[in-house]
């Protein structure tokens, strides 16, 4: 194979595969799901991977949404994320901070169902 | 006795046997090619987006390198576009696109061309870039948040990262086919492990990488792995979560063995992969790192040029 050739093959290569990587970060990015699959949750403590899926779907454990998400109204679909009322330092007396709503919902609800984890670094990756 | 005949050399002039270093390149691609392809097939477009920004941009970083430094251009040997595929295939199907064109930078210009370009450099171009973009954001490496999004089906968990947070039961679930067949979450081209294994044996008998490095590094994490698992089962995993999760494979067969960062003559290949899997599992099982395999290259790439001192001695006598 010639020397210029090689070129042309190059120069092909460079330029196509620019396009098409071009158009497959602006037309076919990555997209967050409706409903989240997996969510990390981040703190000092260390991240948290917590399976949304799995606690949702039927074949999971099965729990509706306002289980959960407490403050959904009757026939509301979309709840809103824990950390749109949560924040990590709560300026409301009535609303937890996130670290306090997270653990009561986490812990409490696998206590009530006996099921793990029980450690810290269970849940948390440190 | 040493044969004379094999001292022999006609005189000029020289046929040259129309072998190119385009040719070796154009193998290494085909022979990565179906680990990309499942990494597509999982990940879909966000994959052929990574690994042709990463190919691309490879080319005309080192397009530009070439023409800034007045230097004949070199794009043509293929090697920027086998860096660029290489790293592509090391990286989250969600990089995002600076990501893509910085690491290329760092493999290309830093990683190989301020040496001399191509045979000139001591480093692995391809692992300087990845232990550079690992260390300064962590977390688009921390695949276990990075593919957040992927709903495939498979535990969607990097085994190496649950081993090390969650411990050796944490692995279990892992089989060896699941692991070989690329069902476990990691790199675009690094977790189809048949693949690679298949690639592997391609390039050894086309005579691209050589065996004994591939081996002794897989060997190196066997061992290691094993004298691990054999002190303490309850701490350290056994040696197939090690020999085929995280960048074992890709490492053996298409980083650890990169013709110019790696030794010649058979004794230090044989330390320097063996060394490379040692570490990499060191890393792994004590080190703060989940994977330690990009790590562990790049200090026996540094530790190459030493090795190579071991070697035959001349043939001959001064008189």
């Amino acid at each position: 194979m010639k020397s210029n050739k090689e070129l042309q093959i190059a120069y092909g290569l460079a330029i196509i595969l620019l396009v098409v990587g071009v158009l497959s970060y602006s037309a076919f990015s990555a997209k967050t799901p409706d409903q989240p699959v997996r969510l990390m949750f981040k703190c000092v403590a260390g991240k948290i991977l917590f399976d949304h899926k799995t606690h949702t779907v039927e074949s999971g454990y099965s729990i509706s949404c306002s289980d959960c998400h407490h403050n959904l109204e009757e026939g509301e679909t979309d709840p809103e994320a824990c950390g749109e009322c949560h924040e990590p330092v709560s300026q409301d007396e009535d609303v937890l901070g996130r670290a306090d709503a997270f653990h009561t919902q986490c812990i409490g609800c696998h206590k009530e169902a006996e099921a793990g984890p029980e450690k810290c670094e269970l849940c948390h990756v440190m | 006795m040493v044969d004379n005949n094999r001292f022999i050399v006609s005189h000029a002039p020289f046929w040259h046997d129309g072998s190119r270093i385009s040719t070796r390149n154009y193998n290494i691609a085909f022979a990565a090619f179906p680990a990309i392809l499942l990494g597509i097939i999982y990940y879909g477009m966000p994959a052929v987006g990574v690994i042709s920004l990463s190919i691309s941009s490879a080319i005309i970083w080192e397009f530009i390198f070439c023409r800034v430094t007045k230097r004949s251009l070199t794009i043509g040997d293929g090697n920027a576009a086998i860096i660029g595929m290489i790293l592509g295939m090391l990286l989250p199907a969600t990089a995002p696109w600076w990501l893509v064109i910085i690491g290329t930078f760092v493999a290309v210009i830093i990683g190989k061309q301020v040496y001399g370009g191509i045979g000139a450099n001591p480093f692995n171009p391809v692992v300087v870039a990845m232990a550079i973009l690992m260390i300064s954001w962590k977390d688009i490496f921390d695949f276990n948040e990075a593919l957040i999004s992927y709903d495939l089906d498979f535990a969607m968990v990097y085994p190496l990262a649950a081993l090390k947070y969650f411990g050796v039961s944490a692995v279990d679930s892992f089989s060896m086919g699941d692991l070989l067949m690329g069902k476990q979450s990691g790199g675009i081209g690094s977790t189809f492990g048949l693949g690679l294994i298949a690639g592997g044996i391609y390039l050894i008998i086309r005579g691209i990488i050589r065996w004994e490095i591939a081996l002794s590094f897989l060997a190196g994490i066997f061992i290691t792995a094993l004298i691990f698992n054999m002190a303490d089962s309850a701490q350290y995993a056994g040696p197939v979560v090690h020999l085929f999760a995280g960048y074992t494979l890709i490492g053996a067969f298409f980083l650890a063995t990169e013709d110019s960062s790696s030794p010649v003559n058979f004794i230090p290949m044989l330390i320097y992969g063996a060394g490379t899997g040692f570490l990499a599992v060191l890393i792994r099982n004590i080190g703060v790192y989940v994977d330690g395999v990009i790590f562990a290259i790049l200090i026996m790439n540094l530790v190459n040029p030493l090795l190579d001192k071991i070697k035959p001695k001349a043939i001959g006598k001064v008189a």
